[in-house]
This record gives structure tokens, sequence and C-alpha cells, in this order.
């Protein structure tokens, strides 16, 4: 809980980089499939919060719609990345915590660990996280007026909202960098023994640090990397611009003084990691995302302009695991 | 046993059950509060086990899952420790948008513990087991707090007790609907509304203490250690009832006088609290001489016990005994010392109670909406179930038969019509459990166990109906 180390954050949501890899692969997989068979992909979330899959089309409308062509990996990434930017922004817009912020954007994450963006489309599932990212963060935002602020179906955010709890498996607490980052910056006071000038340097430090975890946060890393690693490396970079400390040094005395779970070149190669991840935010442009949201919309529902031969394979299974929790 | 199986068979209405549950035999509802209801049930593939399922409805202001039932869900996920109730299983049911929570089945509370005693057996609950009850429950308090979590709703119908079995006589710590994490708070913690019903709230929250910590929940367990030794609730208030959050000048009342006025040498932050402030004239006007806890406890003033009870009772909250202090209390060191089956004392010549099991009402189904079969007699576990099997396959009929009471001792006379009664007599504004003095008259009695039902407390409770909340 408050304890990271005996969390469902860290027992189940912190991939190696190459299972995280499998798993938008195989997300993209299925849904090309999907598409390869029913020529759509559709996944509608009925107003009870049901599934239903597209079912499969005659024979010459799947030739017909065959030039619908799927998304690729690289392409879901960015179309990811630019819903994520739309997660701050909206938060930002309801002024809502920085907390809430990591908390939504991290369902977001976990929830395309299972879904391809063709299934279940961005936009739906970023309010559906926001909404559900307040009420588990004691924040409670009416649907209603969440939708209301950003002019979207408020329905369309319930009707998702057991989809996304239950692709997140239940799992609702989630440990941001932020905490971590207020943590490390206080024991810097001491370890350094600030003097009043060194302590507003220190929170100079730890504001620009925050932007960094901000960054680190549209970034796969949240995925990949513990929370306290998180914040040690936005901690890094940002002591980079400021130079309070001798940061190494600094690393060096925390693992000295509990018992070191890593040594200083493990913590060092995590954060060198880190880096590199943040370092390649893609920040998605209007052009590209003009062009791959036209291709989502043409291969998650070919046959919009003719509704009534749609889909009536429905099914009220749970995409996954989530009947076991135990 | 042979029943179950057949059940549901057959049954028009029974046949478009969620696949999930096909996985549970459902044997009847043993709880019903504002969140929803609380059901027993028997898992298919090992009938030894009972689970108890509670349903959460919709929030009815259409606005999705009930985040009542998200806090319990997301701070059960992270948790683990014997003494805490354990989740076992979520499901959604999606005809109706709810959720269902699977918990193991526990077949006592200290509600129904303490009662027993009070009126039935007439005799007081013996040394070893409230010694046992105490620390367990201390125990799981001390796993929660570590973690940073409050629970905010102590009292005897959240502390189950588990029945015959591997786990026989473990307490769990159960409803976690108010419980939260006390680290970083978003918002201050009395923005949630109510907390804790009344007779075991903190004086610093009746006084309008904003910031509160883990000690509210220290003092419940003061409260309730003393109801273990005298079976009366220590501090019964009357409750006011007003949203939000209204001044319980009788609470506080009762508590002066039992424990004299707090000062402010005792406690020196007791002048910034607002209604200590606001209130100057009621509650700092008559004073009470302190006519000593101890005399209504009946415990020596020297004694372990009533050392370790009144630092739980402690009005300062940071001078308050914390749970891992209170374990290590030299009351836990003396004998009897306290076991893991809190319920069999290893003490010769201690006499083992036999606890009634819980009543459950059998004519609702999941849904708790429609009575779909026939009232049968059940039970949770003991040879009435095993007992009349051909009872248990039966067919579909649109009569509800009154209930059997076949050796249910304490199954309460019911049927729908009875639940509703109980539910209008909630609705006239009686619903206050707490509102009701405690005369444990006959007249009442039968009341009292009918308002009792509404408390959402058996199996998995809740807070009582009357603390309406909002988020």
């Amino acid at each position: 809980m408050a304890d990271f180390l005996t969390s469902t954050h860290r027992a189940k949501w912190i991939f190696p980089p190459q299972e995280l890899k499998e798993k938008y692969k195989a997300a993209n997989q299925r849904a090309r499939q999907m598409l390869e068979k029913y020529g759509a992909t559709r996944v509608e979330v009925d107003i009870d919060g049901s599934l239903s899959y597209p079912e499969r089309q005659n024979e010459a409308k799947a030739e017909k719609h065959s030039r619908a062509k799927p998304l690729k990996t690289e392409e879901e990434h960015l179309i990811r990345a630019f819903y994520e930017f739309k997660i701050q922004d909206v938060c930002d817009a309801f002024k809502f915590p920085r907390k809430i912020q990591a908390t939504a954007l991290i369902y977001f994450k976990r929830f395309y660990l299972q879904w391809s963006v063709m299934e279940h489309h961005p936009k739906d599932i970023m309010l559906t996280c926001i909404y559900t990212a307040c009420k588990a963060e004691e924040n409670h935002v009416s649907a209603e007026e969440l939708g209301k602020g950003i002019e979207q179906s408020h329905q369309m955010i319930l009707n998702n909202e057991m989809i996304v709890l239950q692709s997140l498996g239940f799992d609702l607490i989630v440990y941001a960098p932020y905490r971590s980052l207020e943590g490390f910056v206080n024991d810097m006071e001491d370890y350094i023994r600030a003097t009043d000038d060194q302590r507003q340097t220190l929170m100079a430090l730890l504001e620009t640090a925050k932007i960094e975890a901000d960054k680190t946060m549209l970034t796969e890393a949240p995925l990949l990397f513990a929370p306290g690693q998180l914040a040690l490396a936005a901690l890094r970079r940002s002591n980079q611009v400021h130079g309070v400390l001798d940061f190494e040094r600094y690393l060096r005395s925390i693992l000295s003084r509990q018992q070191p779970v890593h040594t200083i070149s493990e913590l060092t190669t995590a954060l060198n990691n880190i880096d590199s991840v943040v370092s390649k935010l893609a920040t998605p442009t209007a052009s590209d995302m003009k062009h791959i949201d036209r291709k989502l919309k043409s291969c998650r529902d070919p046959s919009s302009h003719d509704k009534s031969k749609k889909r009536k394979h429905r099914s009220k299974e749970s995409p996954s695991q989530l009947h076991n929790m135990a | 046993m042979g029943d179950g199986h057949n059940t549901n068979r057959g049954s028009g209405a029974a046949s478009n059950k969620p696949e999930w549950l096909q996985h549970y035999d459902l044997i009847g509802k043993i709880g019903e509060g504002t969140y929803g209801l609380v059901f027993i049930a028997k898992i298919k593939s090992n009938r030894s086990k009972s689970i108890a399922i509670k349903k959460f409805k919709q929030s009815k202001d259409g606005d999705g899952v009930s985040p009542t039932a998200i806090r319990e869900i997301m701070l059960l996920r992270e948790i683990s420790h014997e003494n805490v109730v354990k989740l076992v299983n979520v499901h959604i049911n999606h005809i109706d948008m709810s959720l269902y929570l699977a918990f193991d089945y526990a077949e006592h509370d200290l509600y129904e513990i303490i009662r027993h005693h009070r009126d039935k057996v007439n005799q007081a609950i013996n040394p070893y087991t409230v010694k046992s009850i105490l620390w367990q429950l201390l125990n799981g308090l001390n796993y929660l707090h570590s973690n940073w979590i409050m629970h905010r709703d102590l009292k005897p119908s959240n502390i189950l007790v588990m029945g015959d079995g591997e786990e026989q006589g473990v307490v769990k710590i159960a409803d976690f609907g108010l419980a939260r994490i006390y680290q970083a708070p978003l918002k201050p913690l009395s923005e949630n509304g109510v907390v804790v019903t009344i007779w075991y709230r903190a004086p610093e929250l009746l006084l309008g203490s904003k910031h509160y910590t883990s000690a509210v929940d220290m003092w419940a367990v003061g409260c309730i250690f003393a109801e273990l030794l005298t079976l009366k609730p220590l501090f019964q208030g009357q409750e006011v009832k007003a949203t939000p959050n209204p001044f319980q000048l009788d609470q506080l009342d009762k508590i002066f006088k039992v424990l004299g006025h707090p000062t402010q040498e005792k406690w020196p932050t007791l002048v910034n609290l607002p209604h200590w402030q606001q209130d100057v004239q009621h509650i700092q006007g008559h004073k009470y001489d302190n006519p000593g806890l101890y005399s209504i406890v009946h415990l020596p003033p020297k004694s372990h016990a009533y050392d370790l009870l009144s630092k739980m009772l402690e009005y300062d909250p940071r001078k308050r005994i914390s749970a891992a202090q209170a374990l290590e209390h030299e009351y836990f060191r003396v004998e009897p010392l306290p076991g893991r089956n809190a319920l069999v004392s290893t003490q010769p010549g201690d006499k083992v109670v036999n606890y009634p099991v819980r009543p459950v009402d059998t004519t609702t189904d999941f849904e708790g909406t429609a009575p779909l079969q026939p009232a049968q007699p059940a039970s949770s576990g003991n040879a009435v179930t095993g007992g009349i099997p051909g009872q248990h396959v039966m067919p579909n009929r649109s009569l509800p038969r009154p209930m059997h009471m076949v050796g249910m001792q304490r199954m309460q006379p019911q049927g729908i019509a009875g639940y509703n009664i109980a539910s209008q007599a909630g609705m006239g504004g009686a619903m206050n459990p707490g509102g009701i003095p405690m005369q444990r008259g006959v007249a009442q009695a039968h009341q009292q166990q009918q308002l009792r039902r509404k408390d959402p407390a058996m199996g998995m409770s809740g807070y009582p109906p009357q603390q309406k909340r909002r988020f």
C-alpha cells in the first residue's frame, strides 16, 4: 500500500522491456486478425458495460473492406502517446493534482497492454481513465461534469468504466514518482546540511524534477521501472541543470544507508535506461495524427456507413485474467 | 450432500445467470445496507468453503461504480494479513452494472458474540477469549496502520470471528468501505463526510478535528474492549441526525461522564478544536467529577487490563497508545496468554460457548430483487443443509412461502414482508441503531433485531444506513 514493496504495482505491473514489446505485439496481432476475419476491429461497449465483438461480414463485404489497413505497432504507439498528452491537458484544464494525472496515465498505459487502440478508441478510454483515477484518488468528479468540461458524452465514460476496471484487474493503487521526489529532496537537505540559500536551490531542483517526472510519465518508463528510480532519474537530470550536489556520491550514500537491493552500477544503469527512454519521448504532430486517425477509423469500422449488418456476436466475457485474481 | 447442483437448473429466471455466478451455490442473504446486500454462498468446486458475497449497487446518482466499492476493493487488493478479511474475488454483473466482492466467510462477529452473552447466556465472555480477540484485533490494526491505512469505522459488527474450520476463532477486521490511506491526502480527511459510528467515535472527531490520525481507530478499540468486558456499549450517545457532520453533544457528554472533562493540561491542542471553541456553553458548561472508568468496567484500577484500556481511551490522540505499543502491553504477557483460536480456550475448566450461526434469508436471489424460489431452510454449514437435501432441489414456484424455522435459533420471523417492515422502520428516521437507547426489553428486542438486519454488519459490514455521505 503505502508500501511499494508489497504492492500489486510492483508485483504485477512492472515488466522487462521484452515482455512489454510482446504484449503490444500480441494486442496488435489480435486486432489485425479481427480485421482480416471480420473486416472491422472495433469492440463495442454496451450501456451495461458488456462487449460486442465485430462479426463476420459476408464474403463480398469482407472482400470489399479488405483494403482497410491495420495500424502498425509504431502507429499504435504514436496514437497512445498523443492521447497521453491529452490526459495531461484535460487534467490541467480541470486543475487536478499531479497525482491524479499520473494515476490516469498509468491506468491508460496498463489498459493498452491488453487491448489495441483499434479495439477501444483511446479518446474514450482516456476519459474513463481520468474519471476512474479521480474516484480512486478520492477526488470524485461526476462523469457528467467531466464530460461537459470537455464536450464529450458522459455516457461513454460510464459505459467504459467496467471494462477499464476489469482490464486493470482492479489494481487501482498506483505509485507515481512525485512523492519519492519530495522524500529525496528532504533527504538531500539533511545530506548536504543545507543552508538557507541551498534550500532555495533545492526547491528549484525539485520543481525542475517535477517537470522531468511529468515527461517521464508520458513514456513507457512507468511500466519498466519502480517509481523511486523514476524519481531519482528525474532528480539527476534536474541536478544537471541546477548543480546542487555530486549526484553519484548522493546515490552511494542512499545505498549505504539501507540494505542495498542494487549495487551502484545497477542503479546507475537503471537511471541511464530511464533517461534513454525519456529522451525518446515522441511528440506526435498534427499531421502524423491525421494520417493515423484516418487509418484507425477505417479499420475500426469500415462499414460505418452501413450500420444494418454489423456485429451481433456478443460476449459477456472479460478480456483476460480478471476472473481469477486469487 | 447432493444439493446445490440442481438448485438452479430448470428455474427459468436463474438460467441467464452470468457465468461467474454459476461457480457458486447461493445459500441466502445474510445482510443488507445502503451500499447493497451480503450473501452467503458455497463454491461448487469446494463445498466445504463458504464465501460471503457483498454486492455493491451502482451508485444512485447515476455515476457508475460506487466510490465506496472502489475504495474497498483497491485497499483490499493490496493487503494481506491473517487478521484482515480476505478478498477472494471481484465479479461484475453486467445486467445491473453491479460489483460483487467475494470474501472468505466468517460465521461470527463481535456484535453477535456480545449479544449472545448478554441476552442468551447471561454470562461474561471468558478472559481468554476477550484477550485473544483484543490481541488479534490489535495485530490486524497494527498491520493496517503500518501500511498507512486507517479503518475509520471499527465497531463490534465489523470485527469478524471465523467459525468451525482451520481458522476457527481467528479474528478478521472487515469492511473497508470507509478506510483510506493517510499519507499525503489530497483533501483534508474530514471532507469525506461523517466517519465512524458515533458510539465508537474518538473525541477529537466529535470536537470537529480536521486532521485526524490512526489514533481514532485505537479509541474505537478501547470502546470495543470495554464492551467485551461489560457486554454493553461504553458510550451510548444519542446521535444527532443532520447533514453534514453535526455536532454530537450527547455522545461527548456520555464520554465526559465516564472519563471526566478533558483539560487543556492533559490535552494541549484541545483548545484549537472547532466545537470546543464554539460550544463553550454546552460542553464546557457542566463539569463532571471523574466517576472512574474502572467502576463501569469492573476492573481493579491497578490491573493490567485497566491500564491498557485507559491508555486506549486517552483524550489526547497524540498520547493515546498505538496498536504496536498496545501489543507490547503487559496485559498480553500475563495469564491467560492470548491464542489464535479465540473461541476455544486452552485453559482447563473454561467451557466452550457455542455461538449461533448467522440467520440466512433464503428468499432473495443474487440480484436481491425478486424472490425466485420459495423460502427454504438454510444454514451456513450446520446439519440442516445436509439433513434435508430434498428441500434444496426445488422446482420454481411462484408463491413465496413462509420461512421454515427448522433448526434455526436465530432466524428472525421474516420473508419479504419482514424485511419491508424493517426498512420502513428505517425510513421513518428510527433507522439508526445508535439512536435507539439500548433498552433490551422484550418489547424492543424484536424490532431491534430487525433494525439490526438493516445494519450492514453481518458478514461483511458497512456503515450504518443513517450515514449519508458525499464524495
